[in-house]
């Protein structure tokens, strides 16, 4: 193994060398860029040498470092958003500066950015990456007036949901667990708020989000569909400012300032429904003590320690709480922090050290004592569930000039499952069962090679070596093979001890995505991408629930490993005004698991005895135009695509369509500003119906009629397609002294379209005799909002 | 639950489905309780069609006591196979093992079950809920069965319950020792969502109706199922499962048979109560 890696390297390095060599008199110019209001560290702004193609962008730390010949040169800094800047350098010895840019006056002249290198897709090597930034997302028409981060990227080609209210989100054909959602660098488990309705991550203290859905580069690993990124605020270093919203369901307040001008600051953001506050007067009786809320809380601190030195710390904290009466209580939520250390070796050789905490757990709670009679025992029952990882990350950045840089790093994360420990009581007899926990260690090594030999022509390609092991203290079970889609039945288990390898898998995962520009305008960009799965969340229900375990995977569950193919196109119009992109896709996905029928899945120690492997595959082609200047933004964005699937022990053993197919998924999202202070946006989504199993008879059974589908075959039928428009208008009023604010109407499903989220089969409820198609929808009406947002 | 809140709704709506095949389908469940033992078999029909399924009515039924060594044949009157022992005396006992043989259309097809102990039923309690003071859905009786889990092994129970006669079914909640899906304390009380299983909240009962509540034992294999087909006949809302088909537990044993038979066949014992509204 070591030695493949070393033979695969090998040209690498040899190349590097003999570009070295050839190397004259050069000087490297580093620092950071950021934003001279708040002192924000800026990401993926273009830093290059006016009028050549040389050039470099800043990381998610806002760093760049860009080495040129000895002499005198013109260094512009350009973002979108941004006034660019022009900054003679002659440069006679290394050099580091910090760069502050200045927010464009008015976003709607387009004269700010003309002649101006944007970095844009045509631009850069990545491929199959969305990036919106919060300034963008704020723009579009939101659910009950609130900015959402994963709502705005369901706008995005490639990326469908299973409907209304669904918890989690499906990119290029994968399932909700195969996205990887890291806020800081911490995985998120559960990423939505209310059931699906909310995403988690506050919008006040959000920076940019990337998505990418292909073409991974080496640095990431461990999901095989995608990799949300959310980068967290820092925090204002110039002034302290205050920023709030007032909504119809929720309200946010968060502050962020100096802790030491220029050199230390902090955000603290935070929100908390209030449904039931809002309820509670009309609650009586059993329902008095209703909860019905969510809550969350974000928080980052950074410290410049010197100018080679930074440090961040930053965490999260949320919750949903549901209770009935005082009777059943659920709760569950995610908890994050990340310590991150940013070391800048020599002016080319960056490192950002990372170590994050990850939990995510679950509370059923249940007692009787509000409806205790006289001689009846008192009643308790409680579960809790858990998964927790810890991990670490060191990660290289080796600008070695300006046409080569090598990210290197390795990671390691330790999980521990625990699916359920269940404690009750009755009267004075109290009892605790416990499903073993499981744990795991991940470890990757990587490494990839930036080539970019000229302007047209550019090539990342890496490597990432992916180990898994699934470790004691724990039980292993085995199973005797059946026929796929029966029970497996237990042929025996084994004691591990604390630490001892039950089961160890290995990947060799290779990464590639190169460029070629046909001209300044025109690029087109290919990419493959091998990746691999260690955890897996349980769910046979049309969506995820917060109470879906994870299972990691197990000397029975094989890792899920996903290659992907994709060939793209971008097209940026000359005036800058306008970007098209078109991109095909091929993926092939192993070991995705499904379900026997009747599998049972809630606390069932044998849980691996009702699970399949699958194969899948996914193919689309997505089609974007985006405009981002002018008085008029937005985007289009078409899929076309296709995924299924194939299990044997299900559907006859023949492919079928996954839950998540959608043949058809189209965005519109438009913005027009009518002034500087006012502004209409609209959102259209048209999209193909799911996949469902329809019932096609009943057996008449005990008094009941139960759904039956003779042809064995799953998926065989669509919901109706699903289509909503949404508006939004934006009223910002006069700044008053510092304060600014802001309404936000909005109306969802503005011609309240009923759609589907299922279809299901049932006897009416008032009248058994009569058997029904029922259609569900989650939201069937049209659903105002209104939201005053403001900022000292 | 909170979906209400976001003005979530359901409707009938036509789907056009093809018309499936048509299995036959055994209803045979055999009780410990005094009198006639009645076992269905019906046709399965495309979903929305509203008339009853069509009985068949060619097959032969045999019930084998396997722990008594006893043969009961079910003879086809009317709509239904049955079998009368007599208004006092049982078919089913407690600990005994039963095997349906079922042949028709010259196959035969085999299920087997064991009539697992149960629990008697204390007592029935009921309160007074209005709309306006509970948020319930109506007004009405809101009813609570008090019963404690047999100690000493793991028990299923389904309970069932009626209004004013057995004809009239209202709600079914399963139990596994007086929890819902799993064990977690032998020989506890019931726990009260359980007990508040038998109203049905939309149509609480009413002053002079009668409370019906019966508690029939199961073995693991028909408590799986019972509740398998719990989540197929209430699949609505947001996290409801996919459908999925329910297995049957009768295998053809005819060599090269090729007919599939659908339904269950299971035993239980069975405790009873009752109480009256006043």
């Amino acid at each position: 193994m070591k030695t493949r890696l070393i033979m695969l390297l090998f040209p690498v390095l040899l190349l590097l060398q003999g570009q070295y060599a050839q190397a004259q008199q050069r000087y490297t110019i580093s620092g950071y860029v950021k934003d001279q209001q708040n002192g924000e560290s800026l990401i993926g702004i273009s830093v290059s040498k006016a009028g050549t193609g040389l050039g470099t962008v800043t990381n998610e730390f806002g760093f760049f470092s860009l080495t040129l010949p000895a002499g005198d040169h013109v260094l512009q800094f350009s973002y979108v958003g941004y006034t660019s800047m022009k900054l003679n350098v002659s440069l006679k010895s290394n050099k580091t500066m910090d760069i502050k840019l200045e927010k464009s006056s008015s976003q709607l002249s387009t004269v700010t950015v003309k002649g101006t290198k944007q970095e844009k897709a045509v631009n850069t090597l990545s491929t199959s990456l969305n990036r919106l930034d919060i300034a963008q997302m704020k723009k579009m028409p939101t659910f009950m007036g609130e900015v959402d981060v994963l709502r705005s990227i369901q706008t995005l080609p490639g990326v469908n949901t299973v409907g209304e209210g669904a918890s989690g989100f499906n990119v290029r054909g994968g399932a909700a667990d195969e996205n990887l959602i890291l806020l800081d660098d911490a995985p998120v488990y559960n990423s939505t708020h209310m059931l699906g309705f909310f995403s988690v991550f506050n919008p006040d203290a959000v920076k940019s989000i990337n998505l990418i859905k292909g073409g991974f580069p080496a640095e990431y690993g461990g999901r095989t569909s995608s990799v949300l990124d959310i980068r967290m605020k820092d925090g204002n270093n110039q002034n302290t400012t205050v920023n709030g919203g007032i909504g119809n369901i929720f309200s946010r307040l968060s502050v962020e300032g100096p802790i030491k001008k220029d050199e230390s600051s902090f955000i603290i953001a935070a929100r908390r429904s209030y449904i039931d506050v809002i309820m509670k007067p009309f609650l009586k009786g059993d329902m008095k003590d209703t909860k019905l809320n969510f809550y969350d809380v974000t928080a980052k601190v950074n410290f410049k320690l010197n100018k080679n030195n930074t440090l961040f710390a930053s965490g999260y904290l949320g919750r949903d709480v549901f209770g009935f009466g005082t009777q059943v209580n659920m709760n569950w939520g995610n908890k994050t922090a990340t310590v991150r250390w940013n070391h800048v070796f020599t002016n080319r050789l960056f490192l950002n050290l990372t170590t994050f905490y990850s939990n995510y757990d679950y509370t059923l709670d249940f007692n009787n004592s509000s409806k205790k009679e006289a001689g009846e025992n008192t009643q308790k029952y409680k579960w809790t569930s858990n998964i927790i990882n810890y991990g670490v990350k060191p990660a290289f950045t080796y600008y070695i000039n300006a046409h080569n840089s090598i990210h290197t790093g390795v990671s390691g994360i330790y999980y521990t499952f625990k699916p359920g420990t269940g404690t009750a009581v009755d009267g004075t007899t109290t009892s605790v069962t416990d499903l073993t926990q499981q744990h795991g260690l991940e470890a990757a090594a990587y490494i990839d090679h930036e080539w970019k030999p000229s302007t047209r022509f550019g090539v990342q390609y890496g490597l990432r070596f992916s180990s898994y092991q699934y470790l004691g203290k724990g039980t292993a079970y085995y199973y005797n093979d059946t026929t796929p889609g029966i029970r497996k039945t237990l042929a025996g288990t084994k004691e591990y001890g604390a630490n001892e390898v039950i089961k160890a898998y290995n990947y060799l995962e290779p990464r590639i995505t190169a460029r070629y520009a046909l001209s300044d305008n025109h690029a087109i960009k290919a990419s493959y991408a091998r990746t691999t799965q260690f955890m897996h969340q349980l769910s046979n229900t049309a969506s995820p629930t917060p109470l879906d375990i994870w299972t990691p995977s197990t000397n029975n569950v094989q890792p899920q490993v996903a290659d992907q193919y994709t060939v793209g196109y971008v097209y940026d119009a000359p005036s800058n005004v306008y970007e098209i992109s078109a991109e095909v896709y091929y993926k092939n996905m192993e070991h995705q698991l499904d379900y026997i029928d009747n599998a049972d899945l809630q606390l069932n120690q044998l849980i691996e005895a009702d699970l399949l492997p699958s194969h899948s595959r996914s193919y689309g082609l997505e089609v974007m135009a985006k405009k981002e200047v002018g008085a008029t933004t937005g985007w289009i964005s078409y899929t076309l695509s296709r995924t299924e699937r194939q299990t044997n022990g299900i559907s006859q053993n023949e492919w079928f369509l996954n839950r998540y197919d959608r043949t058809h998924n189209l965005n519109l999202v438009l913005t027009h500003d009518f002034s500087p202070r006012r502004t209409l946006s609209a959102n259209w989504v048209f999209a193909s119906g799911t996949p469902a199993t329809f019932a096609d008879s009943r057996l008449e059974f005990q008094d009941w009629d139960i759904p039956y589908n003779s042809t064995d075959k799953r998926n065989n039928y669509r919901l109706p397609a699903y289509h909503r428009l949404d508006l939004s208008y934006t009223i910002k009023g006069k700044q008053l002294r510092r304060w600014k604010g802001e309404w936000v109407f909005s109306l969802y499903n503005v011609y309240a379209r009923r759609n589907a989220y299922t279809v299901y089969f049932q006897q009416n409820k008032d009248d058994p005799s009569k058997k029904e198609a029922v259609r569900l929808s989650i939201i069937g009406s049209v659903i105002p909002g209104i939201t005053y947002n403001f900022k000292f | 639950m909170i979906m209400a809140g976001f003005s979530a709704c359901t409707d009938t709506i036509d789907v056009n489905v093809a018309k499936g095949t048509s299995y036959p389908v055994l209803d045979a469940w055999i009780t410990n309780e005094p009198g006639l033992q009645v076992i269905r078999l019906t046709q399965s029909v495309p979903y929305t069609d509203q008339a009853p399924a069509p009985v068949i009515k060619d097959a032969i039924i045999t019930l084998i006591d396997e722990t008594a060594g006893q043969t009961y044949a079910f003879n086809f009157n009317d709509s239904a196979y049955t079998f009368n022992p007599g208004d006092n005396a049982t078919v089913g006992v407690t600990g005994h093992a039963y095997r349906l043989r079922v042949v028709y259309k010259g196959e035969t097809f085999e299920a087997i079950d064991t009539i697992k102990r149960t629990t008697p039923i204390d007592s029935i309690t009921y309160k007074y809920k209005t709309k306006s003071e509970n948020a319930v859905p109506k007004d009405g009786y809101e009813a609570k069965f008090h019963a404690v889990d047999v100690k000493g092994a793991v028990d299923y129970y389904w309970i069932r319950s009626y209004r004013n006669n057995v004809w009239h079914r209202v709600a079914d909640t399963y139990s596994v020792d007086g929890y819902f899906d799993q064990s977690v304390l032998d020989g506890a009380s019931f726990i009260l969502p359980i007990q508040e299983g038998i109203t049905d909240e939309e149509h609480p009962y009413q002053l002079g109706e009668k409370i019906i509540v019966k508690i029939r034992s199961l073995t693991y294999q028909s408590h799986f199922f019972l509740t398998q087909v719990d989540e197929q006949i209430n699949a609505g809302g947001l996290f409801a499962k996919v459908l999925e088909n329910v297995k049957c537990n009768a295998t053809n044993i005819t060599p090269g048979g090729k007919q599939k038979l659908l339904g269950w066949f299971g035993t239980s014992a069975v405790s009873s109560s009752e109480k009256v509204i006043e």
